[in-house]
Order: structure tokens, then sequence, then C-alpha cells
């Protein structure tokens, strides 16, 4: 078991507290491609910063890989999402001033890993995301689906336990956002585990499980297509 | 630490305006209190090559006429110094007086060679007044106790009188000269940027002007005085003591005139550190404010990369990577433009040293390369915390909020 939560809750606070999170129990296993999948404002970008360490929950528990992530100071959720997580972004995210080859690199710089060998992976993996050939472009030098490729191997060159991807199709064309989906599917079928929010049916079609949320709660859970 | 380095040039050459603009902001607050220092420190080198608190313990007193009358003597009555005014200002004055030097001037007196004359005062001086009158001595040596004793008709004159005398590059030291019908043997030969009298023993120029003596001023070094009012006090002590010599009112201010250069050193030097502490606040003020706009510039800075650190945050960089970039990016900062403020203060007032050497106005107005680096340690500090503060606020934004911040 990948991710395992256990009667999740988030409130945001405010004049009007916003209940956003209801007793979510969700579990993913490794090697799974699975989309969240809901209504804008159904919750499902609060559950992804849950998943990714970027935001904290208010009561339940969550463990990644089996270490529970719960009260962690931001020194420490920076170590673990630097280390078991990789994002993808609708917006790409990347750093617009540097190239693709530096940015992918970023991560593992963050990791204390020496310049050469984090430049060696990084190649490595714009080869494999077949961007060899755009290492030493700036990011509005590429199409969207190039900048997207870059990013997924951004999120890959840490050798996380899963990637999290928020809307990765959002901003591309329909042709674009199949290619990334082949991606991912692709690196779902070499054992990587995939967790895609999504408001896109198609993409959502595209994974092996959907998990449907609304209004702050799972519906139908691990209802298998 | 290279790789931390690597990255902040490239967030610097990325940003090639801002970081320019809060360059030179600290270079120019820097470069202004060089420059500043520099200057007051001309001012005051030149008020400390003329002065030093020995060579102004010094009281001097010129002969005046009353403007009281006084003991049946009417108003007006020219008061002359006599030789033995000395000794009862030595007498009624102990305390006070470690030395006691008279001068006698001989107005337009014509020395002459067979070659040339010049027309001049002739100074009859004591040893002592080389000290006290700056007399620097190129060749030769100054008039000596021996010299005093058996009233010797030696003659110690400036370089520019030489020259005229004898002619350029010869030799004066040796030779004769001639005034008052009697031959002179130059002893001396001195340098000086207004002075241009010639000196001879104070008892030969006695006794060449007869046998009423008087004397043109009598010169008290003094001791045991160092604040004004002990100077004030001392001034009219002197005062009486020449009242009851020469019978006039111990208050009239005009019979005799007393100069005391030291209450006049205190004065200045009261000025010369107001001089100093004003311009140690300007320079303080103006690099202030360049580190204000340092730290103005990180904020603008910090907020337009909110964005940017929320995705350097969601790749795993900790807060802790993120407050040294930031940090260490305004110490780089403040640094290098720092360092340019200070070669280029330092050329100008190097410059302006050179265009004023030998002025009146500055003497070296040039700044100690320590403090050159004090400035610096302090530039650097200022630059760390002119960084953290926007730097905390920065590891303050959650990574999520600093991600939907575009």
């Amino acid at each position: 078991m990948i991710i395992q939560l256990n009667d999740i809750n988030k409130t945001y606070p405010g004049a009007v507290p916003l209940h956003v999170l209801k007793d979510i129990n969700l579990s993913i296993e490794r090697g799974e491609l699975v989309s969240i999948m809901g209504a804008s404002g159904s919750g499902k970008s609060t559950l992804l910063n849950i998943l990714g360490i970027l935001d904290t929950y208010d009561s339940g528990s969550y463990y990644l890989d089996g270490t529970l992530i719960k009260n962690l100071s931001e020194n420490h959720a920076a170590e673990l999402r630097g280390r078991m997580i990789g994002f993808v972004f609708q917006s790409f995210n990347l750093i617009n001033y540097k190239s693709a080859l530096e940015n992918v690199a970023l991560p593992l710089f963050y990791q204390g890993v020496s310049r050469r060998k984090r430049n060696a992976l990084a190649m490595e993996y714009l080869e494999k995301m077949g961007l060899a050939d755009r290492a030493t472009h700036l990011p509005s030098e590429m199409s969207g689906g190039q900048k997207q490729r870059v990013a997924i191997a951004r999120a890959l060159v840490t050798k996380p336990a899963i990637i999290l991807a928020d809307e990765p199709t959002g901003a591309l064309d329909s042709h674009t956002s199949k290619e990334v989906m082949q991606v991912f599917r692709d690196l779902n079928a070499e054992g990587m585990t995939i967790a895609i929010v999504t408001h896109d049916p198609g993409v959502g079609a595209q994974t092996n499980r959907i998990i449907r949320i609304s209004d702050g709660r799972i519906e139908e859970p691990d209802k298998a297509l | 630490m290279i790789d931390l380095f690597r990255e902040i040039a490239q967030i610097l050459a990325h940003n090639k305006m801002r970081t320019f603009l809060t360059g030179i902001a600290v270079a120019w607050g820097i470069f202004m209190l060089i420059v500043l220092l520099g200057m007051s420190r001309g001012v005051l080198n030149n008020f400390n090559s003329f002065e030093s608190a020995e060579n102004a313990a010094t009281v001097s007193i010129w002969p005046g006429s009353t403007e009281k009358s006084y003991c049946g003597y009417r108003e007006g009555r020219s008061i002359e110094l006599k030789r033995t005014d000395i000794n009862a200002i030595a007498e009624h004055n102990r305390n006070n007086v470690n030395l006691l030097l008279a001068s006698k001037v001989i107005n337009n007196v014509q020395i002459s060679t067979p070659r040339d004359y010049i027309a001049d005062g002739l100074f009859g001086v004591f040893p002592e007044n080389q000290h006290t009158d700056r007399i620097n001595i190129i060749k030769g040596r100054f008039i000596n106790q021996s010299d005093l004793d058996t009233r010797r008709k030696v003659i110690v004159i400036n370089s520019q009188t030489a020259n005229v005398l004898f002619g350029e590059g010869v030799d004066a030291i040796g030779k004769r000269v001639d005034a008052f019908g009697l031959s002179w043997l130059v002893i001396g030969v001195y340098i000086h940027d207004w002075n241009k009298a010639s000196f001879i023993p104070f008892t030969t120029a006695m006794t060449l002007t007869g046998s009423d003596g008087t004397v043109s001023n009598i010169a008290v070094k003094i001791k045991n005085v160092s604040t004004t009012e002990e100077g004030d006090s001392l001034d009219s002590s002197l005062r009486r003591t020449l009242a009851k010599q020469h019978s006039f009112a111990p208050d009239d201010q005009n019979a005799v005139h007393i100069w005391n250069r030291f209450t006049g050193y205190l004065t200045a030097l009261k000025a010369t550190t107001i001089l100093e502490i004003a311009v140690w606040l300007i320079g303080i003020f103006t690099m202030l404010s360049g580190i204000v706009g340092v730290s103005n510039i990180m904020f603008v800075s910090v907020r337009e990369r909110t964005h940017e650190i929320g995705i350097r945050r969601a790749i795993g960089a900790k807060p802790r990577s993120i407050l040294t970039q930031i940090v260490v990016e305004s110490i780089t900062i403040t640094t290098l433009f720092g360092y340019i403020g200070i070669v280029c203060g330092t050329l100008l007032t190097n410059l302006i040293a050179k265009l004023t050497e030998g002025s009146d106005m500055l003497v070296n107005p040039t700044v100690d390369i320590s403090i050159a680096f004090k400035v610096t340690l302090v530039l650097i500090v200022a630059g760390a915390l002119a960084g953290l503060a926007p730097a905390l606020k920065a590891i303050k934004i959650k990574p999520v909020e600093a991600l939907h911040d575009e």
C-alpha cells in the first residue's frame, strides 16, 4: 500500500468555515494508475495537496509508503516531498530562466547530488521523454506538450514512490493530451504508481481506477471500470 | 557551495535591471561614505598638521595701547613690552609657565651680498623658536644657546632669500651677508610656506637696537593647563602681572594683546570633533538608505518570485535552502556593489588628494584601508539582515499558496 488515508477531514477557517474534505478513506496500491475526478470545488485539489504534503489536514491519518504524514516540520515535509513524490502540474511550473536540463536537474540540487551526476541523470530522463535535443532550450522555446514532458522528467528524476499529476492535460490540445496520457500509461506499465487529478472524463477513462469526489466525499469508493 | 553561487548568479543575471538598481543604491551609499570620510579626514589632517596639543600650549603677548585711564595716566598710552617683563611673568605664574621666549623684530632690514639684496624683517629669536615657529631647516642649523650667550652675528635665512643672495643651487652655509653695516655668517637655510624672515640671536638683536630693553613680543610656553577655563584664568593672570609692571588697568584688554593658542586649539578641536561626528552620521545614514534599498528590493524580489519559490518547495526545497539562497543573494549584491563603491570612492579621494597636494585646504583626504574593510564588514552584515526579513516572509508562505500565486 503506497497511500493510505483514514478519515481525513479538512476545514478551511474563515468567517464561514469551509469543510472541504469529509471523512476521506482512500488507499492506492503500488503500481496503480488512478484518477481522482470531480467538479471544481469538490475538494479534489485539496486532496491532492494533502497527498503531496503541500497542505495539512485537521484530523484522520495519512500514511505514505508506511510513514505517518502528520505534524511534520516544513523541513521534514520538504525532504519527504523531494524523495517520495513527483509533481506534474497543469501549468507545468517550470522555472522560466532555466533550460530544460536545469529544470529537470533542480530537484536533485536540493538533495545535494553533485552537479555532474544530476546533469547525467537529468539527461537520461530527458532522453526517456524524447527531448534530448531540447536539453538547452528554455521553457519559452518549447511547445506545451514538450514542457509537460520536461515536467514529467523532472517528477521522475528523483525516482519517487508516486507521481501526483494535477490536471496534467488541462492546458494541452486533445492530440497532445493523448500523447501525455500515453507517457503516463507507459510509465505505469514500467511499474510507476500514478495518481491524476482531472475533471476530464476522457483522461479518467484512460486510468485503471477512477476515484470520484463530490462535495468533499468520495462517491462509490473503489468502483472499478 | 559553488552550486549555490551558480544558482544565485543565474538569478541575478536573470534580473539584471533589478540587480543593477539595488547595486547602485548600495554602491552609492558606500561611495558617499568613503568620499565624505576622506574629505573630513583631509580637513582634520590639515588641522592636525598645523597644531598639536604640545605646540599649541603657547600664549603670545604683543604690545598695545591703553584704552582706560589709570593711576593718573591718560588712555591711549602705548605700552611697550620690556625684557624685564619676562622675569616678572616667570615669578608670578610659576605653576603655569614652562618656558619664556621673547623676540625682537627689526623691520625692513636690507640684507645684501655683492650679488643682490633683499629687504625684509630680521627676527631676534631663541633656539626654541625653531619649534614654535615651525622652521624647517634644510641646511646647516638654527640659532643655538651659544649664539645667544656670545651674541654672535650669525643668521638663518629662507631658501628663497638664499637663492636671491647667492644664486640658485649655491650652498649659502658659511658665506657672509651684510646688514646694518655688519657682516653676518649664514649658519642655516630653512623652508616655510609663507615665512620669509631672517633669524638672528635674540641677544644680538637687543644689542643692535640699543639699550631701551623693549621686545617685540613675548611667548609663554605654558603647562598644567587643560581646559578653556584654566586657559582664560591664565590669560587674566598674565594681564594682571603686566598691568602691575606697566601701570595700566588690569581689565584693560587693549593695553597688551594676549593670544592663547591653547584655548584656540581647544575650540578648534571641539569643532573638528563635531565635524567628524557629523560626517560619520551623514555617511551612516547614506549607507542606511542603501541598505533599506536592498531590503526593499529583496522584498519585491521575493514577492515576485513567490510562485517560483512554491515550485522549488514542491520539488523538495527545504525552507532552510530557500532562506540561505535569499540571504546569500542579498549578501552577494551588497558585497559586490559595496566593493565597487569602495573602489570608486578610494579612487576619487586619491584623485582629490593628488589634485590638492600642497594646498592649505586638505591634507591627504583619503580613508584608511582598514575603515574601508570595516565598512565592507558592516555591509555584509547589513546585507544578511536586509535579506533575512523577506526570506523569513518567503518561507512562511505555504507551498500550496505559493503555487497558486501567478
